[in-house]
């Protein structure tokens, strides 16, 4: 029983921050909801017997992106950018067909499954999550990807420092 | 291992895998819907956080159904992909705001055919 309830609260933090992070007008207030949401999800892994995967997500995630986001709205600033009538509003419609779309097709597709035990209680599982297992899985197994995150990295810092040199050059250096 | 021992002697009352599928999919619908109305680009950004955190649920799920690592690697890369994804999605932002253009993806409509 333990298991479910403590699955329904990080569910409700899950839904109810996402909610908050796609409804709030205030950037600010957006991302705090955000970090609402990613912490539910740390609690979705723990649950999930992923601690190592759990603590990169409040580390990372929660942390330094979260962080990165919070820099770029404090150094934007507070007012909130000046637009008119939503010239687009009008297929507003069309978003909210493909999310109930999408919503049926999932649900069908869930009812539906024939995947064995989806619906029971999981299986035992070995030692999968720790970061022991995690390493071995990544050097034993799967070291292309090990190095090609690395690369998308470095490729990333990269960019954003090219971006950042074009629009201080764009000002002329100022 | 606290986690460890919570499930060693009784598995009856574990969590089913449809109900974090169904929690990802919810997830999933929820950024989406974000990402679809919102118009400032730092907003649609935090939704596009949402849809690859909802996926990550996914991937861990599956990993801890067939009892292999696989799937958390998957998440571990997706996670990675996410960071570089924030840093360059937010330099273009910094920079279309020092360019003195407006807030707003609709807006920024000069290379429509």
């Amino acid at each position: 029983m333990g298991e479910r309830v403590f699955f329904a609260i990080a569910a409700f933090g899950v839904i109810a921050s996402a909610v908050g992070v796609i409804t709030l007008r205030n950037p600010f207030r957006a991302a705090v909801a955000l970090i609402v949401s990613l912490l539910s999800v740390a609690m979705i892994f723990l649950l999930q017997r992923a601690p190592f995967v759990a603590m990169i997500q409040v580390i990372v995630y929660a942390g330094a992106v979260v962080v990165l986001f919070l820099f770029v709205i404090a150094y934007l600033g507070d007012k909130p950018p000046a637009v008119g009538p939503d010239p687009l509003a009008r297929y507003q419609v069309l978003a909210w067909l493909v999310i109930i779309g999408l919503g049926i097709e999932g649900f069908l597709a869930l009812g539906n499954s024939r995947l064995p035990g989806i619906r029971a209680n999981p299986f035992q599982v070995s030692d999968i999550g720790s970061p022991k297992a995690i390493g071995h899985a990544f050097l034993d197994s799967f070291v292309a990807e090990f190095e090609g995150t690395s690369l998308v990295l470095l490729v990333a810092a990269v960019g954003a420092v090219l971006l950042a040199r074009r629009a201080v050059l764009g000002e002329r250096g100022r | 291992m606290l986690i460890g021992t919570l499930s060693t002697h009784h598995q009856a009352t574990g969590v089913p895998l449809s109900w974090y599928l169904a929690l990802s999919g919810i997830m999933f619908l929820l950024g989406l819907l974000g990402v679809l109305t919102r118009r400032n680009p730092l907003l649609l950004l935090l939704a596009v956080e949402l849809m690859l955190n909802a996926s990550n649920i996914t991937l861990v799920g599956f990993s801890r159904y067939w009892n292999v690592s696989d799937g958390q690697i998957f998440a571990l890369v997706v996670m990675v992909v996410a960071a570089a994804e924030v840093v360059i999605g937010l330099g273009l932002i910094v920079a279309v705001y020092r360019q003195r253009l407006a807030l707003d993806v609709d807006a920024l409509s000069r290379l429509k055919g």
